[in-house]
C-alpha cells in the first residue's frame, strides 16, 4: 500500500478536526479513525532510536527500497502523484505559532482534495497537526475516535500499509493483533443490497 | 413550426386504443387522427421503456445509445448491473459521480446548438440530465435514496412476517397507543447499516388515523386509515459533515387486530438532491416551489406495495392517480409558459397501471386464483380516458403553427407464462452447474454456476450472453466456436413449446448484429429472445437464477408485460399534421422534430422526418 503523509507542524486541532468547511478532510474522516495524540508532537514519525540516531518513518521506507520523496510545494507533490510513480510522498507545512487563519486550512483542504484525485484505493493517508491526527486506509479496522501516543503513529502506519515491523521500535501499533481489512468478493450482505435495489424495478 | 409539442404516454397499447377509438371513445385522440394521422409505432429491440426512449432521443438503434435492457452484466463477475447510468469514482477518497450510459446525441442537443430552447419533463436515461438550453427533469432512472429503483418499508406488529421482493420489513410493537421506530434510509458502505431516521407514530383509534411525530417537515403527519398521506420530508445524516434528505409518503394498511403501515421509498428532494435530477440544477425545486412536492424517483408508482401486497388495488390505483395528477400539473404549469421551442412531457403511469391490472381483462390469467375480476376489470380503459382527457388539455396549447405528437414507447400485452431461460440453457448443454447441483438449488446471480464449463448465460428481460474468452471473467467460447453455440440456441429455441399449454413460446431468436449496429454495439447481449404474446422471461431469470422446470405460471399481480417480440409490442403514434411513412419506428422522431424547427438530422441519426 502507498503512504500518503500530510506533516502540518503547529495546526492546531481545533482548526483542523473541527472545522466543517474543510469538506476533504472531514470525508477522510468520515471513512477512518482520527484524533488526539500525546507526547512529543514532532516525534510522530519516529520508529526507533538507536543511540543519536533516530529512524524515521521515510528513513525506514527508503532502507526498504521504496521510492520516498519529501514536498514542500504543492505543484511538486501534485507531479509525483500524476505520475503514479512512488511509494511514500510526504508533505510538509508549517503554520504559524498561534495556529494561524482558518483560511490557511481551507487552502491546506483544497489542496488535500487536489492530491485525493490522484490516488488509488491501495493507498493509506495520514494528515497530522500538532498532536492530532486523521488516518485512512481500506485495511484500517479502527474507526472514528482513537487517541494514543505520537510514538504510535507510524508503527500503526506501517502496519496497516503491510509493512513487517522490525525490532525494538518506540511505539506500539495499534492495530497489532487485529484482522485487518480485507476487501473480498461479494459478501451476502452486499449481494442482499444488489438484490434489493435491482428488484425493485418490478420487471425482476 | 414555431412549437413542437411532444407527449408521451408509456406503454400505450395501440389494440385498446384502436378498439376504443372504433366504440367513440378517447375523442381528443380521435381528433389529432383526423387532422394528422394515427398509426402503430416501431419499437426497439427489446421493447423496454428506457431502450425505447433512449431511441426517441437519439434517432439511432440501440447500437447507437448504449441501452439494450434494463439491466446489463459485468462481465468481471456476471453480476447485474442497472444498464442506464453508473456511479464513477476515481478512487475511495473522492465524491462519486453518476454517469449517463445512455449515449449518441440526443435531438434536444442539437436544438439546443441552434438556439432552440427545450422544455423536457420525466425523460428516461437522463440522469443525470442532459445540459440542454431550456430545461429537463430527469424521469426513469432516477434511484430513490437507497440507490434502487425503489425500497419501500413495512412495518406490522406480526412477528411471523415474511420479507417480500424489495421491501424492508419493521417489525414494531404498540404501547400505549404509541408506536416507537423509524425510516430506512441510505445503506452505510462503511458500517453495512442503514441510516435510520425517528419516529413516533401515535394511534387514534376511534378516529382511524394516526399522527407521526418527528424532526421532519412537517412535525406532525396525519395518516387516515386506507389512505395516502402528504410528503414528509425527512433528513438522514450520513456523516460528520453530510446530511441527506428525502422525502417519504405513507399508507396507513390496519390499525387492529394488527398495526400495519406502509412508508414509500425514499425519494430525492428536489431541495438538496443527492445527485442532479434537473438542469439547471435548481429547477426541479423551481418547480416543487410551484406545484408542490412531487415523486422523484424513476419508477413513481408503488408497484412493489401492492404486488407484495402490503396494500390493496384500491390504494394502488389511488397512488397512481396522484402521480398522474402531479405530471399533469407540472405539465400545465410548464404549458402555461410555453411560448416556443420544444416541449415533452412523459406520462409512465399507462405502463404502470396496465402491468397491475392486466390481469382482470382476462379470466384464465393464473393470478387471478379465483378472484372476481370484474371489479378492475375497465381500470385500463378509463385510465385512457384520463390520459385522453390529459392530451385535450395539452392541445389546447397548440396553434396551427405546432406540431403535436402523441407516442407511446411500446404496447402492452397479457403476461401469463414464464420460461425459465437459464434452465432451458442448462438442460440443452449450453450452461453447466458445479457437481451435485441440480436446476432449483441455484439462487440468484448464477450463484453454484459451473463457468469453466458454461458457454451461455441469460440476464436481464430476455437477454442471453456468451461466455466468451476474452471478454466474461472465465470465459470459455473462443472466437471461432461463438457462431456454432449462437446457432445451436437459436434453433433450440425458436418455436419452443410450452407443452403444458400447447402454445408456442418463442417466436425466434434475434442474434445481435441483425438488430444492432453502431459504436455501442458490441456492449449488447449476443442474442435477444423473442417471446410470443402471453409469454415473457420467468420471475427468477433476470437476475441470474436457474429453477426447477422449463415454464412457470405468472401468480404475481404484475400480470401484464411487454418485453415480447417486438413486432407484437408496437406503440402508438399520433400527430396533427399528416404524415406518410410505411411503417414509422421510434428513430423517425427525432428527425422530424429536427425538421420542424429547420434543423438537420445528426450524421447518426438512421430514421427520416415523416412529414412530406
Amino acid at each position: 500500500m502507498k503512504i500518503l503523509a500530510f506533516d502540518l507542524q503547529g495546526a492546531k486541532r481545533a482548526m483542523l478536526l473541527a472545522d466543517e468547511r474543510l469538506e476533504n478532510l472531514r470525508r477522510l474522516m468520515d471513512m477512518g479513525c482520527f484524533g488526539e495524540l500525546e507526547g512529543n508532537p514532532r516525534e510522530w514519525n519516529v520508529l526507533a532510536r538507536h543511540e543519536a540516531h533516530i529512524l524515521t518513518l521515510a528513513e525506514f521506507l527508503a532502507q526498504a527500497g521504496k521510492d520516498v520523496a519529501m514536498f514542500d510545494e504543492a505543484s511538486a507533490l501534485q507531479s509525483k502523484l500524476v505520475s503514479g510513480e512512488w511509494d511514500c510522498c510526504q508533505f510538509n507545512a508549517s503554520f504559524p505559532s498561534d495556529g494561524g487563519s482558518a483560511d490557511l486550512y481551507l487552502d491546506f483542504d483544497r489542496g488535500l482534495g487536489d492530491a485525493l484525485q490522484h490516488l488509488s484505493d491501495d493507498t493509506l493517508i495520514l494528515v497530522v497537526g500538532e498532536l492530532c491526527f486523521v488516518l485512512v486506509a481500506s485495511s484500517n479496522p479502527i474507526d472514528g475516535y482513537q487517541d494514543g501516543s505520537s510514538l504510535d503513529l507510524t508503527p500503526t502506519v506501517l502496519e496497516l500499509a503491510g509493512y513487517p515491523l522490525p525490532a525494538n521500535i518506540e511505539g506500539k501499533s495499534w492495530v497489532a493483533g487485529m484482522e485487518l481489512n480485507r476487501s473480498s468478493g461479494l459478501s451476502d450482505d452486499e449481494q442482499a443490497m444488489l438484490r434489493e435495489r435491482l428488484s425493485g424495478l418490478g420487471y425482476i | 413550426m414555431k412549437k413542437v409539442i411532444v407527449i408521451g404516454l408509456d406503454g400505450f397499447e395501440p389494440k385498446i386504443a384502436e378498439s376504443m377509438m372504433a366504440r367513440g371513445e378517447l375523442p381528443n385522440l380521435m381528433r389529432l387522427r383526423e387532422q394528422g394521422g394515427y398509426t402503430r409505432l416501431k419499437t426497439t429491440a427489446s421493447a423496454q421503456t428506457p431502450v425505447a426512449w433512449s431511441t426517441f432521443s437519439t434517432g439511432t438503434n440501440p447500437g447507437g445509445h448504449g441501452i439494450f435492457d434494463f439491466l446489463t452484466r459485468d462481465a468481471k463477475t456476471y453480476l447485474p448491473l442497472m444498464a442506464l447510468s453508473r456511479y464513477e469514482q476515481k478512487n475511495a477518497f473522492v465524491l462519486p459521480k453518476v454517469v449517463n450510459m445512455r449515449r449518441g446525441t440526443p435531438f434536444w442537443d442539437l436544438l439546443s446548438a441552434k438556439d432552440v430552447e427545450s422544455t423536457i419533463l420525466r425523460i428516461p436515461c437522463a440522469y443525470p440530465p442532459d445540459k440542454v438550453k431550456g430545461r429537463m427533469l430527469s424521469g426513469v432512472g432516477v434511484p430513490d435514496l437507497r440507490g434502487g429503483f425503489g425500497t419501500p418499508t413495512f412495518y406490522s406488529t406480526r412477528k411471523e412476517l415474511h420479507t417480500e421482493q424489495s421491501e424492508k420489513v419493521v417489525n414494531v410493537s404498540v404501547a400505549n397507543g404509541k408506536v416507537t421506530t423509524y425510516i430506512i434510509g441510505p445503506r452505510d458502505p462503511k458500517t453495512k447499516s442503514d441510516h435510520k431516521f425517528d419516529i413516533q407514530i401515535e394511534i387514534q383509534k376511534s378516529e382511524n388515523k394516526i399522527i407521526i411525530t418527528s424532526q421532519g417537515q412537517p412535525d406532525k403527519l396525519e395518516v387516515s386509515l386506507g389512505k395516502w398521506s402528504k410528503w414528509l420530508k425527512v433528513k438522514f445524516k450520513v456523516g460528520m459533515m453530510q446530511t441527506v434528505s428525502g422525502i417519504v409518503r405513507f399508507n396507513l394498511r390496519q390499525l387492529e387486530p394488527e398495526f400495519e403501515l406502509y412508508a414509500s421509498p425514499v425519494n430525492f428532494e428536489t431541495e438538496e438532491p443527492l445527485f442532479p435530477i434537473s438542469s439547471p440544477q435548481e429547477y426541479a425545486h423551481d418547480l416543487a416551489m410551484k406545484i408542490g412536492r412531487y415523486y422523484t424517483a424513476g419508477m413513481a408508482e408503488d408497484h412493489d406495495g401492492l404486488n407484495n401486497e402490503r396494500f390493496d388495488e384500491a390504494s394502488y390505483l389511488d397512488q397512481c392517480r396522484t402521480v398522474l395528477r402531479e405530471r399533469r400539473k407540472m405539465m400545465e404549469f410548464e404549458l402555461g409558459r410555453f411560448q416556443k421551442g420544444f416541449f415533452f412531457c412523459l406520462f409512465d403511469t399507462p405502463d404502470r397501471l396496465a402491468h397491475m391490472f392486466w390481469r382482470f381483462t382476462e379470466l384464465n390469467h393464473p393470478a387471478n386464483k379465483g378472484e372476481d375480476v370484474s371489479r378492475y376489470a375497465k381500470v385500463i380503459e378509463e385510465h385512457y380516458r384520463e390520459c385522453d382527457e390529459i392530451v385535450g388539455e395539452a392541445m389546447k396549447h397548440a396553434d396551427p403553427d405546432t406540431l403535436f405528437i402523441v407516442l407511446s414507447d411500446h404496447g402492452m400485452n397479457s403476461f401469463q407464462r414464464g420460461l425459465n431461460l437459464n434452465t432451458w440453457l442448462h438442460d440443452n448443454g449450453f450452461l453447466a452447474l458445479k457437481p451435485g447441483f441440480t436446476p432449483g438449488e441455484s439462487g440468484d446471480f448464477f450463484q453454484n454456476v459451473d463457468w469453466d464449463k458454461t458457454k451461455a448465460f441469460s440476464l436481464g428481460l430476455g437477454c442471453i450472453f456468451l461466455n466468451r474468452k476474452g471478454r466474461e471473467a472465465n470465459g470459455i467460447v473462443a472466437d471461432g466456436e461463438a457462431e456454432s453455440v449462437r446457432s445451436g440456441i437459436v434453433a433450440g429455441l425458436t418455436g419452443l413449446v410450452d407443452s403444458d399449454r400447447g402454445a408456442v413460446a418463442v417466436r425466434s431468436v434475434a442474434r445481435s448484429e441483425e438488430v444492432y449496429r453502431g459504436p455501442y454495439a458490441s456492449e449488447a447481449p449476443d442474442l435477444v429472445v423473442n417471446f410470443s404474446e402471453g409469454y415473457r422471461v420467468s420471475w427468477d431469470t433476470p437476475l441470474g437464477g436457474v429453477p426447477h422446470g422449463l415454464f412457470a405460471d405468472n401468480t404475481k399481480k404484475w400480470g401484464g408485460d411487454h418485453v415480447i417480440d417486438p413486432a407484437l409490442a408496437s406503440g402508438v403514434l399520433f400527430m396533427n399534421k399528416k404524415f406518410s411513412a410505411e411503417s414509422p419506428s421510434l428513430m423517425d422522431l427525432a428527425p422530424t422534430i429536427l425538421n420542424a424547427f429547420g434543423v438537420a438530422k445528426g450524421d447518426a441519426m438512421e430514421g427520416s422526418d415523416l412529414i412530406p
